[in-house]
């Protein structure tokens, strides 16, 4: 039997064999080709574009609710107000070229000329009026609460106004930086979702919910031009994801750094991590609302309760030197603060004291909202540690963002004896966050709005007679009286003034981080 | 033809064929998962059982001093956390909530579903419509998600992420049971237990579930390691017990943040986790493989 010739195929012949072999060969290169993006930097965003991971979401462009620090930054980029606060934390002039104090009860204001939104209408003494009420109108308003009372708008002129109030507001410069024009026409007493403003950037891409924006230069704005040409605002609430991304290239800046978190970025090449003494206090705040006879309505109780607490190692350790043990009752860092004394570490005197005033069984349940300061987890835990050390049994309650913590807070809610809080300072001076914060009023806490429940009439008087004093040295002096009895009432277990903290991509060049937490993003610019 | 046989063993097949056959493999490869699967599990269940009398520090215990030392340090096998906790004794104390939970939600899932799916299965009728269209709509739902509304609605307490993660599970068993159910109310044993006159509910507890709650068991077993997953991925989240109880969730979302500096506060934790998961898997896999041809020369 003659074999079967095998047959050979001519060279450059293409067999079955061969299709298979290729394609197998092509499809695990698709495979595996998006693998090798890995090692690179992803979604890095253009040469013209500079990229901003926030760590909480923004939810709008307006700050009537919206207002934390890292978000009056973008604001500020869309919507502008009659001042703002500068680097120094002095109110500089933004939409008005005049803002001068005439009378005690009465400032003179003229509009800069030639001030616009972004489809090039003017900005009017009507749309200031407007913004006014809207904000007074908006129920629940962290921004309310600055002011004690709100001014009302009387034209004079075109361009000029007064701003009147029935008590003298000597800050009023400095509150009205916080108040955002919009054109009377598009304001509502709520967040406003879209509408113009007269910033030097304007939105062209909103997702609110997802807290996505991309914003692009404002070409007829009136001021100087911006350099970076369009601004891409992100929301990442996870603090590594942040990290992760700012190293790889995808996020060219980060704010409200945690310590750890810049710990692991200082020393990276191409990354430069930028701090600023900060105007944030974060406390942990006694319960007010808690019945006569109960422990912690005496102060004599919550003073041997501080002693528990090893502030040098939570600064220190935990807080890795990115805070400062509060000395006050306010940041030192706020214009007309003054030092008021000190927290002591003396776990034996506590126990001591604990067992003298009868309060040796205390219990003590602590809460906060997650992210609510930098670290808050582990000083929470450790505060729970130290507390345990000296006989008070504590347990932890910690409230998810979005949670029902204000009810807490109101006392609308469960009981509890000391709160994780953090408060701020938008205007840079103590006395806006001494009344805020201890400026409550029988009438206040009806509603639930006292600080925690903080209402000592004697202190409210002496605050109001600060705030309505015209005369600086005076102010200062009765604010400085004013601090020293707020600290003898003991408001808080322990409280410290967290830095600002920033991580930057070294092509972002002139950004300068303010002790508001906040930076001008027209000076911004990039390189490469 | 004729086939040449030795004279020790009256068939041609050799030991050398058997040792190769299917069977043989087959077994073997059931008692190496079984032994796996026990070696892995034991190395996870063991040390957290014991937890509390071995020589370790406290789980809660604090030195800021010596925060985030790496692992083999002095006293610290795996390291310490962020506040100078031991991080061993915090994951073998955390795998004991994490292990409570789930140990507790599978038996309560068990339980349910066995119940369930046995009536289902034996009755028949409406109680099986009603069964059926529950289970059917729970495994509609995306699981996640419900134990996070739960969680949310009722509050993050070890009973109630227990309960929660019982009612996810049961629907799995009672799929199961029933379909055992319905193969078995067919015999003939159960026809000859009617007959001598014993009720539905007698014959179904006395003999059916008796037949049915070894392979059953086996699914609850598998489901330990999901429910050990749903407590981890639930902590993670935020939605586990509060603190400063240790779940081994908790861990890694507290260690993410040091990922790039201190990579054992996530990478240990998550190891223990794996471990455990993939033995009790081999170790059920292994069970399941071993009754099978018992199960079959039953019928």
């Amino acid at each position: 039997m003659t074999p079967t010739p095998h047959r050979v195929p001519p060279p450059g012949h293409l067999t079955r064999r061969t299709v298979l072999r290729w394609s197998a060969l092509g499809g695990a290169g698709v495979a595996l080709g998006p693998l090798s993006a890995c090692a690179g930097p992803t979604g890095a965003p253009g040469p013209g574009t500079l990229t901003l991971g926030l760590n909480r979401s923004l939810v709008s462009l307006d700050n009537k609710l919206n207002q934390f620090e890292a978000a009056v930054t973008v604001q500020r980029a869309v919507r502008q107000a009659l001042t703002r606060i500068g680097p120094d934390l002095e109110p500089q002039l933004v939409l008005a070229d005049r803002f001068e104090m005439t009378e005690p009860t009465a400032w003179t204001v003229r509009l800069r000329e030639g001030v616009c939104y972004s489809d090039g209408s003017p900005v009017t003494v009507e749309d200031v009026a407007t913004a006014l009420r809207m904000y007074g109108k908006v129920p629940g308003s962290f921004l309310l609460g600055l002011f004690p009372e709100l001014p009302t708008v009387e034209a004079t002129g075109e361009r000029t106004f007064l701003l009147r109030t029935e008590r003298p507001l000597p800050v009023l410069d400095r509150l009205m930086a916080n108040i955002h024009i919009t054109p009377a026409k598009a304001n509502r007493p709520e967040e406003l979702r879209s509408g113009l403003g007269s910033g030097p950037y304007r939105v062209v891409r909103a997702n609110s919910g997802a807290g996505e924006y991309t914003l692009a230069r404002n070409t007829r704005y009136w001021g100087r031009q911006p350099s970076v040409e369009k601004v891409q605002v992100r929301f990442v609430p996870e603090e590594s994801s942040r990290v992760v991304a700012l190293r790889s290239g995808e996020l060219d800046v980060v704010d409200t750094l945690t310590p750890d978190s810049a710990e692991q970025l200082i020393g990276l090449p191409g990354v430069t991590v930028q701090e600023n003494v900060g105007v944030r206090m974060c406390q942990l705040f006694y319960n007010f609302r808690k019945p006569k006879g109960h422990p912690l309505a005496d102060p004599r109780v919550r003073q041997a309760l501080t002693y528990a607490i090893d502030g040098t190692a939570l600064v220190d350790d935990v807080l890795t030197g990115t805070a400062e043990e509060a000395r006050g009752v306010v940041p030192l860092a706020l214009q007309g603060a003054v030092q008021t004394g000190t927290y002591a570490f003396d776990p034996g005197r506590a126990r001591q004291l604990l067992r003298s005033l009868g309060a040796d069984d205390l219990r003590l349940k602590v809460i906060w909202e997650s992210g609510e300061f930098a670290g808050d987890t582990s000083v929470m835990e450790a505060l729970l540690d130290m507390l345990q050390d000296v006989g008070v049994r504590a347990s932890l309650q910690q409230f998810q963002p979005g949670g029902d913590i204000l009810k807490w807070r109101q006392g609308r809610a469960g009981n509890w004896d000391v709160i994780g809080n953090g408060y701020s300072s938008p205007t840079g001076q103590a006395l806006t966050m001494l009344q805020g914060m201890y400026g409550g009023t029988a009438e206040k806490e009806r509603t639930g709005d006292a600080f925690m429940g903080y209402v000592i009439p004697r202190i409210e008087r002496q605050l109001s007679a600060a705030a309505t004093e015209v005369d600086d040295a005076e102010r200062d002096r009765r604010l400085a009286e004013v601090q020293h009895a707020v600290w003898d009432t003991w408001p808080s277990l322990w409280a410290f003034a967290p830095k600002t903290l920033l991580a930057r991509r070294d092509r972002v060049q002139g950004l300068a981080l303010q002790a508001i937490n906040s930076y001008d993003l027209t000076a911004i610019r990039l390189e490469g | 033809m004729t086939t040449a046989v030795s004279a020790g063993r009256p068939s041609a097949v050799t030991a050398r064929d058997l040792a190769r056959a299917t069977a043989t493999r087959q077994r073997r490869g059931a008692r190496l998962k079984l032994w796996a699967g026990a070696i892995c599990t034991a190395l996870v269940v063991l040390p957290v059982t014991l937890a509390g009398v071995l020589p370790l520090p406290g789980a809660n215990t604090q030195d800021l001093s010596r925060r985030r030392l790496p692992p083999l340090s002095e006293g610290h096998l795996f390291g310490t956390d962020q506040l100078g906790r031991d991080l061993l004794s915090r994951v073998l104390h955390g795998g004991q909530v994490s292990l409570a939970v789930g140990v507790l939600a599978v038996l309560v899932s068990g339980l349910i579903g066995i119940a369930a799916g046995a009536a289902a299965g034996f009755f028949g009728g409406w109680i099986d419509a009603v069964v059926s269209r529950f289970l059917e709509a729970q495994l509609a739902l995306p699981l996640l998600m419900m134990l996070l509304l739960v969680v949310a609605l009722f509050g993050p307490s070890v009973t109630v992420i227990t309960c929660v993660i019982a009612l996810a599970q049961w629907p799995e068993v009672a799929r199961l049971t029933r379909s055992l159910v319905l193969v078995e109310r067919e015999k003939a044993y159960v026809a000859a237990a009617r007959v001598l006159g014993l009720r539905s509910w007698s014959v179904l507890a006395r003999h059916v579930i008796p037949n049915v709650v070894r392979p059953a068991s086996l699914v609850v077993l598998l489901l330990l390691a999901q429910a050990v997953l749903l407590e981890s991925a639930l902590s993670f989240l935020g939605a586990g017990p509060q603190r400063p109880f240790a779940t081994w969730g908790r861990i890694i979302s507290d260690g993410q943040d040091y990922i790039t500096t201190s990579w054992w506060l996530v990478t240990l934790p998550g190891l223990v986790i794996a471990l455990l998961v993939v033995g009790v898997n081999l170790l059920g896999d292994g069970l399941r493989d071993r009754t099978r041809p018992r199960s079959g020369k039953g019928a």
